[in-house]
This record gives structure tokens, C-alpha cells and sequence, in this order.
């Protein structure tokens, strides 16, 4: 039970320091604990061989979301069009 | 077996050796693997932090490396013993494909991750879900609570290792 507040207390923790902080490069970090928070939260929630597929799918989506906004705020690929 | 809030305070630790040690093996602070990745260290150098930390944070928020190996470890062997360890290491290893990412840290990190949760729970010293709350207080320390402080510690970290490079090791 501990370890299911604690997963989600600083899921939420890290989803308000997103909110604060205000340089969008240094959100990303927070983004990735909220990410870990809600992976654990996921997998504590429902202990079921199959729950693993969702958390990992979660978690790989989430990184690769983050992937992509860092990518693409740092210039990304150039486009000639 | 010890309380439940000292248990995930030491599987934290565990954790945390578990994942920096991974990620140092594999050079994860020496460059970006991604743009983004350059992008998150050159935001984290300019506000006073070290880049070789800001590479390895960034290195993190880009792609599953070991810490989310270790994460996805301790959740397989939660749901479904040493199988779901390993099954995890394979879902590791696709999601590093994904990102465009070799996959070397983040498979090997679930692999060991696997083998120590495994070992603890199966000692009765803890059980898994201590080591799903440790993992995430063990990136909370790196990524969640300064960049500055721990960029610097990891670039502490990373001028050890580097020292063997220089020796000619890998």
C-alpha cells in the first residue's frame, strides 16, 4: 500500500513542478519521473502477467513522446519544402 | 523482513547503484544520442549544471535506458515472477528500437535489475513492489528534484569512468 502512494504522491509532485517550471527543454526531465510514477502505479494497481505489456507500452510511448518534443523543439530534421 | 518504508528506502539505493552503474558502463554521459537529447544537456550546462550530466539526463528522457529497465524489471517481477523480468528485458529492447536507440543499457539494466529483485524477493528480505517505489524515488533524485546539483554528480561520476577509457579500456 505504501508503495502505491509513494508512486503516485511524487507522480504528482513531478506533474507540478512540470506546471512550474518554466524552461521547456528542463520540463522533460519532470515529465520522465511522471512517467516512472504512473508505469509503477499501473503495475501495483493490477498484478496481472499481461499488466506488464501496459506499463511498458506506457512508459516506451511516454519516452518517445518526449523523444520527440525535445527533438522537435531543438530543430528537428530540416524540411526544404 | 524489515517495515515496509525502510525496505523501499534500501531497495531506492539498490536501485540507483543498479541503473547509474549500467548507464555509466555504457557511456550513456558522453553524448547525445538524439538532437533532444544535446538539447536537454546545452539547457541544463546553461543553468549552471555539468554536460556530461545534462547528456545522461537527456539520454534518459530520449530513450529507456537502464533506469526504466529496472523500473519495467521490478514491475515483471511483481506481476509475474522471473518470466515477466525477462519478458520485460524483450519489451525494453523494443522500445529502445523505437526511440532509435541500440538498446545495450536499458536491456542489460532490466537483465541485472531482474536477476537482483528476483534474488531479494525470493531471499523473503522484500518483496517487489518495494523495488517498483524505490526505482521511482531513485530517478526522482536524478531528474526530478535539481538538474543542476545532479547533472553535477553524475559529471563527478563520469570523470571516473572516463578515466578508464583513457587507459585504453572500454
Amino acid at each position: 500500500m505504501i508503495a502505491i502512494v509513494v508512486c503516485a504522491v511524487l507522480a504528482v509532485y513531478a506533474g507540478l513542478r512540470v506546471v512550474t517550471e518554466r524552461n521547456t527543454m528542463k520540463k522533460l526531465p519532470f515529465v520522465n519521473v511522471i512517467s516512472f510514477g504512473v508505469a509503477g502505479v499501473i503495475a501495483l494497481l493490477l498484478p496481472h502477467p499481461l499488466t506488464i505489456l501496459a506499463a511498458a507500452a506506457y512508459f516506451v510511448g511516454s519516452t518517445l513522446e518526449s523523444n520527440a518534443i525535445a527533438s522537435t523543439w531543438a530543430g528537428g530534421m530540416r524540411r526544404d519544402d | 523482513m524489515l517495515e515496509e518504508p525502510v525496505r523501499i528506502l534500501i531497495a531506492a539505493a539498490i536501485c540507483w547503484l543498479n541503473f547509474v552503474t549500467v548507464d555509466l558502463i555504457f557511456k550513456l554521459p558522453e553524448k547525445g544520442g538524439v538532437i533532444g537529447a544535446t538539447a536537454i544537456a546545452e539547457q541544463v550546462e546553461a543553468t549552471g549544471g555539468n554536460k556530461n550530466g545534462g547528456f545522461m539526463m537527456g539520454n534518459i528522457v530520449s530513450s529507456p535506458d537502464a533506469s526504466a529497465g529496472t523500473l519495467l524489471a521490478a514491475c515483471g517481477v511483481y506481476c509475474s515472477g522471473l518470466f515477466g523480468g525477462l519478458f520485460a528485458a524483450v519489451l525494453v529492447y523494443i522500445g529502445n528500437r523505437i526511440c532509435y536507440d541500440p538498446g545495450y543499457a536499458g536491456t542489460t539494466g532490466c537483465l541485472t535489475a531482474t536477476l537482483i529483485v528476483y534474488g531479494a524477493v525470493q531471499s523473503g528480505w522484500f518483496a517487489a513492489s518495494d523495488f517498483i517505489a524505490g526505482m521511482v524515488i531513485a530517478i526522482l533524485t536524478i531528474q526530478g528534484i535539481s538538474s543542476m546539483y545532479a547533472s553535477r554528480l553524475i559529471g563527478r561520476l563520469w570523470r571516473i569512468r572516463s578515466r578508464f577509457i583513457r587507459a585504453g579500456r572500454p
